[in-house]
């Protein structure tokens, strides 16, 4: 009757609200104070007392989720259902998450020591793959067919993955490419716009015009173009931007419109 | 011949060694990835296992290596200071020396065999958590190319002759990498202790699971309730060396930092590694003569009073007088007790030998040999502990120390060895007998030429030193301590080769090479 997710978690909750309890009478809180949540009377260390309640409250929920769900078990679920064959548990596919999770572990440690962005970046990885990884390990389990498990997960994750990694590709493209065109000089940075947009355009004839081979020139080219670009943004960008002379803008004495004395180099 | 159609296999002993009726890995029926993609996303915990061990036996050879140097530095040849250029880089090696045989080489290795074996051996076709196996192996590995990198960069557990600014930086990162491998370690103790508990085939109680199965589970138990610990010494040197000032215990410019720690690599912590050892011994065993034991149960208690007496939390000298902890009872009746299992398991393997085969070639079998090697070597790590806690003997604070520290890491090699012969299929396929008999003949002499020589050490040194830079006594003792060295990279190098000979298609490939020993 009772799910074992959900005798876990509102074990827990029971066990926050104790803690609660006991906290809030320790720290100052009156009679009734922290039974009744604060109605009557003080509840003591209000930010101790109202993280434990929070707690309390988020577990009796959680608990409450799976026991509606039947802890997302499938077979479980086809008992509950009355159905005739058991949905049994889907081996679980393969994931490239749990590498990215110890990077980002290992990231923010040695950012933890070195520098705070590396830090930053260790946790938004971390984030992120927990995130992941907690949508695969649903989905796994989610129905007895893995083609349809596949399906939902990418139903849930794809319309925000999506946009994510374009708004990120886009921004490493924009970051990469001005670091580039502000290394070289003027002249060059022209050229290698040109060129670029002129391989551009000339791919891009080639995907429609030939669809076949154009899909095989992008699944080549594309991951070395990326690369290039990655690394020839990271090398501009250790390198500096080039010298800038900057304009020296004063205003024209008798008709007060600026007037500019030196081109940028 | 293969294991399963050999004269052991059709013994009950078989089902301890294979596990019967095994199912098939799920994971290679829905698209395990292949080629370079296959480290960095299996869903296999076998596969997991198998990282494990090749990365656990190259870095044993480096650390082989390092031992190999630092014996040489305890002789007349080359002094310390030139071999490692002054005496934080010889603190720093010694040091890593220990951490690394701990962290890096034994524990990842019975882990990996853990979760390469296990699984097939209680019936589940994959190990619980495959994913969290594989970020168990992934943070390990992060935490030691952090812990290595970092020392070679000046860090590690502290320093004899002050520091510069960067070298304390480095030392953070030594600690914080410390501790990304012991949550790899504990992530991965997590998976193998739930797949014991949890995906056992139906009808298999825990009192019928093998003797190896078992010896993991409480493993991973004694892990859980252990090395959490050190996490929090680490926790707190790391604040102690971050804060503005170092306060007392993190000053960087002492060895207080590995002082904190040191009781990881000394006994009754030390222990934690060799439990799986008793696992494979009993296992090999029995497989090497077609046997099983009478009294199973018997096994199960022996390795699980093992498991206690290796807890090891508790033992810690730092914040504490020496003498009120190494004079107290409890720590000197855990040292003495450890000798009991021990003893335990021997009788036990005695059984097996009466019960089963007593061909010539059975007793000589590679298992039966690993698993002689790994005993005697464990017993006598237990035996010197034992002495070291009797107070009249003057050994606590001496090199016989690192007697049982030696007797218990290379058991654990040599058990991995035995392992490798134990279980082909599961592993990397049949190592060559005599590849696997090469490699248990060096590590157990190296083994135990370390053993004598820290031994003996400790009985003749006037002055108990634990960092001395050369064994006390005698020239002769620290000859004797690089030859052990010496012999403990070799056999290291040879089981490596035998796992590389292992891995080409052509000897996997064929059925007949499935078994480990000719009938």
């Amino acid at each position: 009757m009772f799910t074992t997710g959900f005798k876990f978690f509102f074990g827990l909750s029971a066990a926050f609200c104790a803690a609660a309890l006991v906290y809030g009478y320790t720290t100052g809180g009156s009679h009734v104070g922290p039974v009744s949540l604060g109605w009557k009377g003080g509840v003591g260390d209000h930010i101790g007392y109202g993280v434990l309640v929070g707690l309390a409250v988020a577990c009796l929920t959680v608990s409450l989720v799976l026991v509606s769900f039947r802890d997302a078990d499938a077979s479980a679920q086809a008992r509950l259902q009355n159905l005739a064959e058991v949905l049994t548990d889907q081996p679980v596919r393969a994931s490239f998450w749990p590498v990215v999770a110890a990077f980002g572990v290992g990231a923010a440690a040695v950012g933890l020591v070195l520098h705070p962005m590396v830090f930053v970046l260790g946790l938004a990885l971390l984030f992120l793959s927990l995130v992941e990884w907690t949508m695969d390990a649903w989905s796994d389990r989610a129905t007895g067919d893995a083609e349809i498990n596949r399906e939902l997960r990418n139903r849930i994750m794809a319309p925000i993955e999506i946009p994510v990694v374009g708004t990120l590709g886009v921004a490493v493209i924009v970051l990469a490419a001005s670091r580039i065109l502000l290394n070289v000089s003027k002249l060059e940075a022209v050229w290698v716009a040109g060129v670029a947009s002129g391989l551009i355009l000339i791919g891009a004839w080639v995907y429609t015009s030939r669809p076949g081979l154009g899909r095989r020139l992008v699944r080549i080219l594309g991951p070395v173009a990326a690369l290039l670009l990655l690394v020839g943004g990271v090398l501009a960008a250790v390198a500096g931007e080039r010298d800038f002379v900057h304009h020296e803008v004063d205003t024209h004495e008798e008709t007060g419109e600026p007037a500019v004395h030196e081109e940028s180099g | 011949m293969t294991l399963t159609d050999s004269p052991v296999a059709e013994s009950e002993a078989a089902a301890d060694a294979v596990g019967a009726a095994a199912p098939a890995s799920p994971a290679e029926t829905i698209g395990a990835p292949r080629g370079l993609a296959q480290p960095f996303m299996t869903n296999d915990a076998a596969q997991v296992g198998r990282l494990f061990v090749i990365s656990s036996l190259l870095l044993g050879l480096g650390t082989a290596a390092i031992g190999v140097l630092l014996s040489l530095g305890r002789t007349d040849a080359v002094a310390p200071d030139d071999l490692f250029g002054g005496l934080n880089a010889y603190f720093r090696m010694w040091t890593l020396y220990r951490v690394s045989f701990l962290l890096l080489v034994v524990m990842p290795l019975l882990l990996g065999l853990a979760m390469a074996v296990m699984p097939a051996q209680v019936g589940a076709g994959n190990a619980a958590f495959p994913r969290a196996a594989l970020a168990s192996f992934w943070s390990w590995k992060i935490g030691a190319v952090i812990v290595v990198a970092s020392v070679l960069a000046g860090g590690g557990w502290g320093a004899l002759d002050g520091v510069t600014g960067n070298e304390s930086d480095a030392m953070a990162l030594t600690l914080l990498g410390t501790g990304i491998m012991i949550v790899g370690l504990l992530l991965g103790a997590i998976v193998v202790a739930t797949t014991v508990i949890s995906l056992r085939r139906t009808g298999m109680s825990l009192l019928d699971v093998p003797p190896f199965s078992w010896s993991v589970l409480v493993t991973a138990v004694v892990w859980l309730l252990s090395l959490p610990v050190a996490i929090a010494n680490i926790v707190v040197i790391y604040a102690d060396l971050r804060g503005r000032p170092a306060i007392a215990f993190g000053r960087p410019e002492s060895p207080d930092i590995w002082l904190q720690l040191d009781w990881l690599v000394e006994q009754p912590a030390v222990y934690a590694m060799a439990v799986p050892v008793l696992g494979i011994i009993f296992t090999a065993a029995g497989a090497a003569v077609g046997a099983r034991s009478s009294r199973p149960e018997a096994m199960l208690i022996v390795v699980g009073l093992f498991g206690l007496l290796a807890m090891g939390g508790w033992s810690q000298d730092y914040f504490t007088a020496p003498q009120d902890l190494r004079d107290g009872l409890v720590y000197v009746a855990f040292g003495l007790a450890a000798v009991v299992p021990v003893v335990a398991t021997a009788g036990g393997v005695g059984e097996l030998a009466m019960r089963g085969s007593k061909t010539l070639d059975r007793l000589l079998d590679t298992r039966m040999l690993g698993a002689g090697a790994a005993l005697k070597l464990l017993g006598a790590a237990a035996l010197v502990g034992a002495l070291r806690v009797i107070e009249p003997l003057d050994l606590l604070e001496t090199s016989a120390t690192w007697a049982v520290f030696h007797g218990v890491v290379v058991a654990g090699l040599v058990a991995a060895v035995a392992a490798l012969a134990t279980w082909p299929q599961l592993l990397f396929g049949p190592i060559q007998p005599r590849l696997a008999r090469g490699a248990i003949v060096l590590l157990f002499g190296g083994g135990g030429l370390l053993v004598l020589a820290d031994l003996a050490s400790g009985f003749i040194a006037d002055d108990p030193d634990l960092m001395a830079l050369a064994l006390d006594g005698s020239a002769a003792l620290n000859v004797v301590a690089l030859i052990g060295s010496l012999l403990v990279a070799a056999g290291l190098s040879v089981a490596l080769f035998g796992v590389a000979s292992a891995l080409k298609p052509s000897a996997a490939d064929t059925p007949e090479a499935a078994g480990s020993e000719p009938a």
